[in-house]
């Protein structure tokens, strides 16, 4: 990448010298990667608006908003009561604060610059922003493991990767989005402080990783990865005073600083993800200590020593291991332990782990179609690191191997090798194209020399094959990732779009219109029930009180709303009355073939309904017809016809023809006609239906005069 | 006892065997006991048809069933009934060493060669069948597992059995010690190996053997092995018209097959790139380095060519391809 420079000398091009032309090229490209990596996350600001998407983001959005409007102290001791009523939530201390922080001081910065921008639109563009500094920070990483040409390589290359744009597209306000800058920064300071064994870039890598602990429960993968290259550093014997600087002042400054965070509280010390860094913090002092002693003792004697220090403390540690066993502290060979070692014990014994999408393990198309090129360059990455191995490409090596394996296991951590898969394929780009660009220039340079040096037969011409092809990988790179990020990364999913029948393209926005009828024609203290997907949408931009909502930490309190959802409306009415509700909302895609609506999740609700005491009435099977399946038209089960969710769904809709050949009331989704039409709602009234019927609200009617 | 009526009339064997079950007809306690004591040792019990209807069907009862119909015998060739074994057993022995474990159920199997006159009179004709037998009344409709859709995992009949008798079981699988018998083993080799070379440790300094790990279990992880470990998908499949489709049709799924191929691809690509690198830095033959160029860039074109088209294949809606359509 860096090898074109050398040309312009001859042309006298600017008249300026190389190095000046080395750092404006390298400037040039880095701006570019930065502007490019902003702009291609940009595909659904342009094609609908400035809107924050899915439901996590918009948690993240009101906190924030929180945390700029009534400053830090009151938002650490803020308790939130307008969801999980009647209970209520601790925000401050139960979430990590990073993103909010960061968001809250630009928009201050930003005004306080009389640049005055909305709350919503700093985290709408926070993540692109971020992304853009991620190529920067790659660019310098890739620089520290091979030299500039792999760091311009690889900023490029991540400016553009899928697996990273899936989590950081404009609107995607979340964790993620900061967390990867976060922890290539900390990488950085990392390898800059084992380079050098200064006390500045330990302190530095401790800072960046307190800013990493702040923003992302990802953390943990850092705690151990920079422990483990510690301790493969040491068995290769390659520790040295550098490496004990660097990582007695990480952990200790960093563990000190992460416990600041009162998430994370005291775990550093008590839980054992954190074990592995503590207990190479301890070898490290151990290891420095035994090269003290070797060298102030002569070999004899310090074999000696060693020997009788290592049995004893082998047979001491063996000997507390078996007392705390047969006394029952410690319980080694549970099955706990089985399933670090093997993955799908998880799927076998823990139902809710196997159900959650981003828990899935990931298929080789998810690799290509997140990672496309990289797939194969990263391998010839880490051939080129093994072919020169120092302390930092020894990082670079775990790094890539652990978090290969995790990606594979669970499709959401593909998040965490996006970035060391542009690493090291910067790296191999970079050094197979710089390899090939030479011969080249060198053939057409010195062409008399050829011979003397055993130059082959049309040398130069399969060099400029190869870098024809290698541009060609390259443009095909550019041109997939580009795809992918329009096709599949691009929607909000809180303002749907479809096909007309012409190719014109119809907007659903019905969720935004619905959270906006609640906000205006509601009373302010209003109970709104929901499935708990819906409720940091409701909280944010209805600004009602909901009862559940997606950090689901209280199990019965979901379960109760489900039974309410699932018994009949006398029932219903009950818990509704019990629980205080005013309005209830149900997402409904019978009509417009909105296929993730509250009929397809009932199951669920069902499921968690009749998982508590309370709900033991409530059985699965009920809800199926006599052979077994779930359906919603004259066949299906009467239990379910008669539920609430289904009259909530379905209330009107047998009049309303949707599709041209088919009776009223066929549904879309399921494709049949619906089974019971003909009912009257007792206990609600239909408080709104929005245009395309995607969002029902109802309203839960007062308990009737005595006598009428 | 209607059933067993219809069988007196048939085969004068069954009321021999009628007349002996009248003769040592048993008081309840004495039933409960001899059962308590069996499933103590052995905590799935099995039965013929004459303890099936003694034990069973018998009244009064104080506790309830679970019996397992099921053909066993080698020569039915029922592949399933030895799963649905395993995990039955898996349930009756979490049951007999669970803390809550009592004379109130018990665990039984009747199988076909051994009592078929149970299943005719059940009007069973398929196995496994599970079912309740509670200790009042006869068992109904929805004391019969639906295997169709619940499945016989241990859990699921777990599930079941605390939905029907309200004794909740703590299903307890055992981990599985072939996978650990393996590790102990690859260890006590490893070990022995450096013990053997303990003056010669050289090898494990030896970054290419560590180089070539590290691809291995990249290649592995980047064609989807772990999928494969955690989902198992069938090898190959068999389309409707006969033949034989070895990759999956949609980026959902992949058949284990079809993961070697993208290794193998994936592999190619890699071996052409590393050739391509030796063919430049190499200091020695001439003609050598010209082949391995050669041979380096038709891989690296032609493999990535054909990845390429293998994910358009997947993908639907993919545009883009290189060389091969």
């Amino acid at each position: 990448m860096s090898a074109p420079v050398l040309n312009y000398r001859t042309r006298g091009w600017l008249r300026m010298s190389i190095e000046k032309q080395d750092t404006l090229l390298k400037m040039a490209v880095l701006s570019l990667a930065a502007v490019l990596s902003f702009s291609c996350r940009l595909f659904s600001v342009l094609r609908f608006e400035s809107v924050i998407h899915e439901f996590d983001p918009y948690f993240n959005y009101r906190t924030t908003k929180f945390l700029a409007e009534e400053g830090f102290y009151s938002f650490h001791n803020w308790f939130d009561d307008r969801a999980w009523y009647p209970l209520g939530r601790i925000i401050g201390g139960t979430i990590y604060p990073g993103l909010m922080v960061t968001s809250a001081a630009i928009y201050h910065i930003l005004n306080w610059l009389n640049i005055t921008v909305d709350v919503r639109n700093v985290c709408v563009f926070l993540a692109p922003f971020f992304s853009s500094l991620t190529t920067l920070v790659t660019y310098h990483l890739a620089k520290e493991l091979k030299g500039p040409g792999a760091g311009l390589v690889a900023a490029v290359m991540i400016a553009i990767v899928p697996g990273y744009i899936s989590r950081s597209v404009a609107g995607s306000y979340d964790n993620e989005g900061i967390a990867i800058f976060c922890m290539l920064l900390t990488y950085y300071m990392w390898i800059k402080a084992v380079k050098t064994g200064t006390l500045f870039w330990s302190t530095m890598s401790a800072l960046a990783y307190f800013y990493m602990v702040s923003s992302w429960g990802g953390y943990v993968f850092l705690i151990n990865i920079i422990p483990l290259h510690v301790l493969t550093l040491m068995i290769t014997g390659r520790f040295s005073h550098r490496v004990y600087v660097a990582y007695s002042t990480l952990y200790v400054i960093g563990t000190i600083l992460s416990m600041q965070i009162s998430f994370v509280g005291f775990q550093p010390v008590s839980t054992s993800e954190h074990m592995g860094a503590f207990g190479v913090f301890g070898l490290c002092q151990i290891h420095a200590f035994v090269d003290y002693v070797r060298s102030h003792l002569n070999k004899t004697q310090f074999d000696v020593l060693f020997r009788a220090v290592i049995s004893t403390v082998a047979f001491g540690g063996v000997l507390i291991l078996v007392v705390l066993t047969a006394l029952g502290k410690i319980a080694p060979w549970t099955g706990r332990f089985y399933s670090l070692l093997d993955p799908s014990y998880a799927k076998n014994n823990i139902p809710i782990i196997a159900s959650v999408s981003e828990h899935q393990p990931t298929a080789w198309s998810s690799f290509y179609f997140d990672l496309q090129m990289l797939t194969f360059m990263f391998p010839v990455g880490l051939y080129f690191c093994f072919s020169k191995l120092t302390d930092e490409n020894i990082f670079i090596i775990l790094y890539g191997v652990l978090s290969i394996y995790f990606a594979g296991v669970m499709v959401r951590l593909m998040l965490v090798l996006a970035p060391v898969m542009c690493i090291l394929s910067g790296i191999a780009v970079s050094a197979l194209l710089s390899t090939y660009m030479k011969q080249i220039d060198d053939v057409k340079a010195d062409k008399k020399k050829a011979k003397f040096e055993g130059n082959y037969f049309m040398r130069s011409e399969i060099a400029t094959l190869f870098v024809c092809i290698m541009s060609v990988f390259l443009v095909m790179y550019t041109l997939h990732c580009t795809w992918v990020t329009s096709e599949a990364y691009s929607s909000p999913s809180i303002v749907l779009s479809a096909r007309g029948h012409d190719g014109s393209r119809i907007i659903f926005d019905d969720f935004r219109e619905a959270y906006y009828w609640l906000r205006h024609n509601t009373p302010e203290d209003a109970k709104v029930m929901s499935w708990w997907d819906y409720g940091y949408q409701i909280t944010a931009m209805a600004n009602r009180t909901i009862l559940v909502d997606n950090n689901t930490w209280n199990n019965t309190h979901i379960s109760r709303v489900g039974q309410a959802m699932a018994s009949t409306e006398d029932k219903a009415y009950e818990i509704m009355r019990e629980l205080d509700v005013d309005y209830v909302l149900v997402i409904f895609g019978g009509l417009t073939g909105y296929s993730s609506d509250d009929i397809n999740k009932f199951l669920w609700m069902v499921r968690i309904g009749g998982s508590t005491d309370k709900g033991a009435h409530i059985k699965e099977h009920d809800y199926y017809t006599a052979a077994g399946e779930f359906r919603v038209d004259k066949e299906g089960s009467p239990t379910l016809l008669n539920c609430l969710m289904y009259k909530m769904c379905y209330y009107r809709f047998g009049q309303v023809y949707t599709e041209g050949g088919k009776p009223p009331g066929y549904d879309r989704v399921r494709n049949v006609e619906i089974g019971n039409k003909d009912f009257e709602l007792d206990v609600l009234e239909e408080a709104y239906t929005t245009e395309h019927w995607i969002v029902r609200i109802y309203k839960v009617k007062d308990l009737p005069n005595r006598g009428a | 006892m209607q059933a067993t009526a219809l069988f007196l009339l048939i085969s004068c064997l069954f009321i021999v065997h009628t007349v002996i079950q009248c003769k040592k007809e048993l008081t309840l306690s004495e039933r409960v006991q001899q059962l308590s004591d069996a499933a103590v040792k052995k905590p799935v019990l099995r039965f013929n048809g004459d303890k099936f209807r003694q034990y069973v069907k018998g009244t009064p009862r104080n506790y309830s069933t679970i019996v397992m119909f099921t053909a066993l015998a080698p020569s039915r060739q029922c592949g399933i009934c030895r799963h649905a074994h395993d995990e039955f057993q898996l349930v009756a022995n979490s049951w007999r060493y669970s803390q809550g474990f009592s004379n109130k159920l018990f665990f039984a199997l009747v199988d076909f060669d051994e009592g078929p006159d149970v299943f005719q009179s059940l009007r069973l004709n398929s196995a496994p069948v599970f079912m309740h037998f509670p200790a009042k009344g006869k068992p109904k409709k929805v004391d019969t597992l639906d295997i169709q859709r619940v499945g016989f995992a241990a859990e699921n009949i777990a599930r079941w059995v605390a939905e029907r008798t309200d004794i909740q079981i703590r299903v307890f699988r055992p981990p599985n010690y072939s996978g650990l018998l393996a590790l102990v083993v690859l260890l006590a080799l490893v070990v022995g190996l450096l013990y053997l070379r303990k003056n010669n440790l050289d090898f494990l300094y030896n970054k290419t053997t560590w180089a070539l790990a590290a691809l291995a279990f990249t290649f592995a992880m980047t064609s989807g092995q772990m999928w494969n470990h955690i989902r198992g998908p069938p090898f190959l499949q068999k389309t409707q018209s006969g033949n034989i489709a070895y990759i999956h049709g949609s980026s959902q799924g992949q058949f284990i097959v079809e993961t070697y191929i993208v290794a193998m691809l994936n592999a190619a690509v890699v071996l052409g790139m590393i050739l391509m690198t030796e063919a430049a830095s190499k200091r020695d033959d001439v003609k050598k380095r010209k082949i391995y160029a050669i041979i380096g860039l038709g891989l690296v074109a032609f493999f990535f060519s054909l990845s390429l088209s293998i994910f358009r294949s997947k993908a639907h809606g993919y545009p883009y391809s290189f060389l091969l359509k």
